[in-house]
């Protein structure tokens, strides 16, 4: 049996929108487990940003436990919750996900400078994966001066570097164009493969969707379909 | 990794951050102009007044200054002297009788004071009634019978030189005296009160005049090297003489309402310089929280990989310290060559100001000059640096309190 990361029982998270409650997601169950690679996806407005902020621990659910490696998140205080993200959760976001000040070596570094790893081990680490995601010679480069799809890679080096326990991308194809779009998938993939390094990520794309080892599927913030693909 | 972020955040936006540092440093220039102007006349101030007869410090008979009268005087004021020139602090220590008299030539009259000296110890360099001296020259005898008038009691009394006065006092018993004089010497402050009313008088004949000793005066006034001083002097003295009947005063205790008019006007400089630090601190306010606002989007990622809010209020912070450090040393740097000018050589106002502008009855010197003192140096660094940091407080506040949720939205 696999290990669960995450697990959501019976989440709701309502939105208040003038006098109107909106049910973003509702009574959601769902379990991500190591290994996973798991797409979600559904129609815009379906709730997967909002699944994935309550899984990351950005945001807390309006009813129902979020627990993660076996803890219930809900008693963390927001700098427990930070150190959570920091060690445990890596994060791929759909477009500026860099420090635009910091070279592509400086922000795949980031989380573990966070962490007070010295820098002479951060820079071996992060040499290796930066040479893994493909981007040797283009580490002092800074974001503006990288391709959108070398900026994915260097946000999938942040957030593999320092080993979480699972990576979490909303859209993190949707601001490319198809062709890069794939190879992005291959890096998760390979990452996934080889490293067992754990993915949840969302997506419209079909080309996106049909990579994943499990689909996910929303609707209006309801679990629609939830199918393993080997 | 904090700094080096906070270092090129600034640099992201080179005009603005040029034009903050800008304002930091005209701050700093302003400041050191303001108090600059400010303390050099506060120091001319005191120094002129204290050259003319009151010294910085000054012994007195006790009660003098509430009734001053010839009948009080200091026994041994040359002894009083002779301990004072020992303190490495002092300059020079002067013996002087002042008092009220009656001066008359021929049928006109008109009163006014006198200060008796010792023509061997005093010139232009510690006097500034000799050192405004228009015509002739300072008595060379403290025993002999010249006398140094002020220009408009000459005129008053129809006196050239060579001329005879004569003066009209009480001496030690209360019994009516004078005695004549011969004018050797003319001056002009400028300050028509001390012009219409002062004589300058040989001390040992004024002496014998009065009925007093050889060593007995009514003030030794000491000038310091350094006026600053003057408590410190005072202190030690105070200790000496106590129970001799001595009074120890500094010059702003002999000269309350100079030392009254001091005081407010440095605070109401301060109070100005506040203000305008206060309205450039709010310039600095904007454009640091502008650049706070413009990076939510960069902050909501930070802090959702893991960056706690403390860390992103200190790089905020981080960066106003760098914009204040680099506007004091623009301005440090801007103002060197400004201070050294007006320090050593000046801007004669003259023409502005006339002549004999005075403060108080104190003649001022009419050139713009900048004195500043380290402490005053320290102050205004501090001060700069502190509003810098205070502008920059709110901004680094707002960046702790981004929410990554809502600010990665916005893209
Ligand atoms: N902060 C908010 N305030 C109000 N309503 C919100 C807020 N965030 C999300 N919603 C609403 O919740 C629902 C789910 O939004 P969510 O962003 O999770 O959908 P999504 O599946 O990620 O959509 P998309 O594919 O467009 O990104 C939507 O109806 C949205 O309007
Ligand atoms: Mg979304």
């Amino acid at each position: 049996m696999q290990d669960t990361i995450i697990e959501l029982g019976g989440v709701t998270k309502t939105y208040q929108q003038g006098k109107l409650d909106v049910r973003a997601v509702d009574a959601l169950d769902l379990k991500i487990r190591a290994g996973d690679f798991a797409v979600l996806c559904g129609p815009s407005g379906s709730g997967k940003t909002t699944v994935l902020n309550m899984m990351g621990l950005l945001d807390a659910p309006t009813r129902g436990t979020v627990t993660f490696e076996g803890r219930d998140v809900s008693g963390l205080s927001a700098a427990q919750r930070a150190t959570v993200r920091r060690d445990r959760i890596g994060f791929i976001f759909q477009a500026y996900n860099l420090i635009p000040v910091l070279t592509a070596m400086e922000n795949a570094e980031f989380i573990m400078d966070l962490q007070g790893v010295p820098r002479p081990e951060r820079r071996v680490r992060v040499g290796q994966i930066l040479t893994d995601v493909g981007l040797a010679g283009l580490e002092d480069r800074r974001p503006d001066e990288l391709s959108g799809g070398q900026q994915q890679r260097v946000a999938i080096a942040r957030a593999i570097a320092a080993g979480p326990a699972v990576v979490l991308a909303d859209e993190p194809t949707a601001n490319v164009d198809s062709e890069t779009a794939a190879t992005i998938l291959d890096l998760m993939e390979t990452l996934n493969r080889e490293r067992g390094v754990t993915f949840v990520f969302s997506s419209h794309d079909s080309l996106v969707i049909e990579r994943a080892g499990r689909v996910v599927r929303l609707r209006d913030g309801h679990l629609e379909s939830d199918e393993a693909r080997s | 990794m904090l700094a080096k972020m906070a270092w090129r955040n600034l640099w992201r936006q080179k005009r603005r951050t040029l034009i903050t540092c800008g304002s930091v440093a005209f701050g700093v220039f302003l400041a050191f102009t303001l108090t600059g102007i400010a303390e050099n006349s506060y120091f001319r101030l005191v120094d002129t007044g204290a050259m003319m007869g009151s010294g910085h410090v000054v012994f007195q008979p006790e009660g003098w200054d509430l009734h001053p009268s010839l009948d009080r005087t200091l026994a041994d004021a040359t002894a009083l002297q002779r301990e004072a020139d020992a303190d490495p602090r002092v300059r020079t220590t002067l013996v002087h009788i002042q008092g009220q008299a009656m001066f008359a030539s021929g049928s006109k009259t008109a009163g006014g004071a006198f200060i008796a000296l010792d023509p061997a110890r005093e010139g232009p360099d510690v006097n500034l009634f000799l050192r405004c001296l228009k015509e002739g020259e300072l008595f060379a005898e403290a025993g002999g019978d010249g006398a140094v008038v002020g220009e408009r009691l000459a005129q008053r009394l129809g006196l050239r030189l060579g001329k005879k006065l004569v003066y009209t006092s009480t001496d030690k018993r209360g019994e009516i005296v004078s005695d004549v004089v011969r004018i050797r010497g003319i001056f002009r402050t400028g300050v028509a009160e001390v012009d219409a009313s002062t004589v300058l008088l040989p001390i040992d004949r004024v002496r014998k005049t009065l009925g007093y000793a050889a060593t007995e005066a009514t003030t030794v006034s000491v000038l310091l090297r350094d006026q600053q001083d003057a408590p410190d002097v005072a202190r030690l003295y105070r200790e000496a003489q106590r129970g001799a009947g001595v009074a120890v005063l500094t010059w702003d205790e002999a000269a309350p309402d100079l030392a009254g008019l001091i005081a407010v006007d440095r605070g109401m400089n301060r109070l100005f310089q506040i203000f305008v630090g206060l309205l450039i601190a709010a310039g600095i306010l904007n454009t640091i929280l502008m650049s706070v606002l413009e990076r939510q989007r960069e902050f909501g990622v930070m802090m959702a990989v893991g960056m706690p809010p403390t860390r992103l209020v200190a790089m905020v912070l981080v960066e106003s310290v760098f914009v204040a450090v680099v506007g004091l040393i623009a301005g440090i740097v801007a103002t060197v060559p400004w201070y050294l000018y007006l320090a050593t050589v000046g801007i004669d106002l003259t023409p502005m100001l006339g002549d004999g502008y005075n403060v108080g009855g104190v003649l001022m010197d009419p050139t713009l000059r900048l004195f500043l003192r380290p402490r005053h140096v320290l102050a205004v660094l501090a001060g700069v640096f502190g509003l810098t940091i205070l502008a920059g407080l709110y901004p680094a506040i707002r960046a702790g309190l981004v929410q990554p949720v809502e600010s990665i939205r916005l893209v």
